[in-house]
């Protein structure tokens, strides 16, 4: 099959999985927002992995899924995550305990907030993982920006987990506050609640969500879990696959083909 | 009396609604919520409204429109994926082309790269700010070439974004104009804006064009659209072209518009 791959990089992941699915004897073209162009020469291949959640990206796969060429991870369940209102939404629809949210302008954010509603997490609306986040720990620390509205959601304080699902697979690590996955982390057993969280995701989702990964955080006072970002398609570089026993790039690429396979 | 709540910002609060505040104040009890000085909180909101009605599209106020309707049943009027889809304008490509809606061709490409055809319009790829179509034109060879500037500093510097998005130009003698608003549909075509700034000047209503309004209602059918202005532009070979949705349609220039639109609110609550 000739396979595209949406991807920011052509290293890490992106290149190991190439190599997978080149391995098995399939043609594969790694599209970058380089070279990205959305319209009709993109329908030369028979499918597409949606490994970067950038906005044109997520265009790119809409307009493949409109001319009924599949992409993998679903676009749209790629974008509910990117935009932070979505995903916000979608965790509470599911059942799953969310910080408190708050928006407005700078001003209005100096004029209503609490000195309680502190510590605060400023986010990009449309932005996963950790890039653009930043501790606000009081109302001087907000950004001056004029009248751009701001994302802030409510730091919890607790035991910052990242957690990767591949189907039945979880493998969950203990992590610094605000970090990436490509920090130092500790690999503990997945505790039941953080499992059930996964489990709840997968159901919801049912085939559409094979892989990804969590950031959750256990609060220190009441124990209770809250879900603080999830993602489509992590790098996967907490898993240690000498611990685990197996290589990230191979599963999921025998994953995404199966999954190709049945639609 | 039956309470509306306007989702607003300060830029339509200052210069749109005048008159239509004036009535609606007189018919139903009016709370205005404007995304500069609102604080959206996510575990606050008791919304008491019997409907809402949206006249801005920041990232703020379609959160907020998110909110209203994930946490209650009060209608919004426009509503969420209305609102999202007229502001992301590839998407509402996608998305009408899909339906069958006759757009121009399309693409969205790394700006250096051309696009697949000579004549074309690059317009912003999300119309979400409070500015008018600013054209300039592209002189090169015999081709029809236009920007529209707010595209321009999207890509160079203030998004940057890096793509532009390509309409492919329609030349029309006439553009036209149809105000969705609710079941009425009404029908104008004015001089096309590109070459004649003042639309106004040369705006008449015609006739009711059947092609034009099953498209017009097609449209609000698969946006989720109950309040709307489209553009059609017509081909040399009479083909019409759909190539823009408006969800904040300024009804100020409709004869009596803010008593439509406001009687159209009260009579929805009604429904």
């Amino acid at each position: 099959m000739k396979i595209g791959i949406l991807s920011k990089r052509t290293r890490m992941l992106t290149e190991k999985i190439k190599l997978c699915l080149e391995n098995k004897g399939h043609q594969v073209t790694i599209f970058t927002l380089k070279d990205l162009i959305i319209n009709e020469n993109l329908l030369n291949n028979d499918f597409y992995i949606l490994k970067s959640k950038s906005l044109f990206f997520i265009y790119a796969g809409y307009f493949l899924e409109a001319n009924n060429i599949s992409v993998v991870p679903n676009p749209r369940i790629s974008y509910s995550q990117k935009n932070r209102v979505h995903s916000n939404f979608l965790m509470k629809k599911i059942g799953f305990l969310r910080p408190n949210i708050f928006m407005g302008t700078q001003k209005t954010l100096r004029e209503k907030l609490e000195t309680e509603d502190f510590p605060l997490i400023l986010k990009p609306i449309m932005g996963s993982g950790s890039r653009g986040v930043k501790k606000i720990n009081s109302l001087h620390e907000l950004p001056a920006n004029n009248n751009e509205i701001l994302y802030l959601e409510n730091f919890v304080e607790g035991i910052h987990y990242n957690v990767y699902f591949i189907e039945n697979y979880i493998c969950t690590l203990i992590k610094p506050p605000l970090s990436n996955e490509h920090v130092p982390m500790d690999r503990i057993e997945t505790p039941k609640d953080i499992e059930d969280i996964i489990k709840k995701w997968r159901f919801y989702h049912k085939d559409n969500s094979l892989f990804g990964h969590f950031d959750i955080v256990r609060e220190n006072n009441s124990s209770k879990l809250y879900c603080v970002d999830v993602g489509s398609f992590p790098e996967f570089s907490g898993i240690n696959p000498q611990v685990e026993g197996f290589y990230p790039a191979e599963i999921i690429s025998n994953l995404i083909l199966r999954q190709i396979g049945k639609i | 009396m039956k309470k509306i709540g306007i989702i607003i910002d300060e830029y339509h609060l200052k210069y749109k609604v005048d008159e239509f505040l004036k009535y609606l104040n007189s018919k139903a009890d009016v709370k205005i919520y404007i995304e500069e000085s609102f604080l959206l909180n996510s575990s606050e909101h008791r919304f008491n409204e019997d409907i809402f009605f949206v006249k801005a599209k920041g990232d703020l106020i379609l959160s907020l429109v998110k909110l209203i309707e994930e946490e209650s049943t009060i209608p919004v009027i426009n509503s969420y994926k209305g609102t999202y889809l007229s502001i992301n304008r590839y998407l509402n490509s996608i998305t009408l082309k899909t339906a069958g809606l006759p757009v121009p061709e399309f693409s969205l490409n790394p700006k250096d790269f051309d696009p697949p055809f000579n004549d074309y319009i690059i317009k912003n790829i999300i119309d979400q700010d409070n500015y008018a179509f600013s054209p300039v034109i592209i002189k090169e060879s015999e081709y029809t070439r236009v920007a529209d500037k707010r595209a321009l500093d999207e890509v160079n510097g203030i998004k940057n974004y890096g793509y532009f998005y390509y309409q492919k130009f329609i030349d029309s003698e006439w553009e036209y104009k149809l105000y969705g608003i609710g079941e009425e549909i009404l029908c104008y075509k004015q001089l096309p804006v590109l070459f004649n700034p003042n639309k106004i000047e040369s705006r008449r209503k015609i006739p009711e064009n059947k092609e034009l309004i099953e498209y017009a209602y097609k449209v609000m059918e698969v946006m989720n659209l109950k309040l709307t202005s489209m553009d059609f532009l017509q081909s040399k070979d009479n083909h019409f072209y759909l190539t823009d949705v408006n969800c904040t349609p300024n009804f100020n220039y409709i004869k009596n518009g803010h008593k439509i639109v406001a009687d159209f609110l009260l009579n929805e609550i009604k429904n």
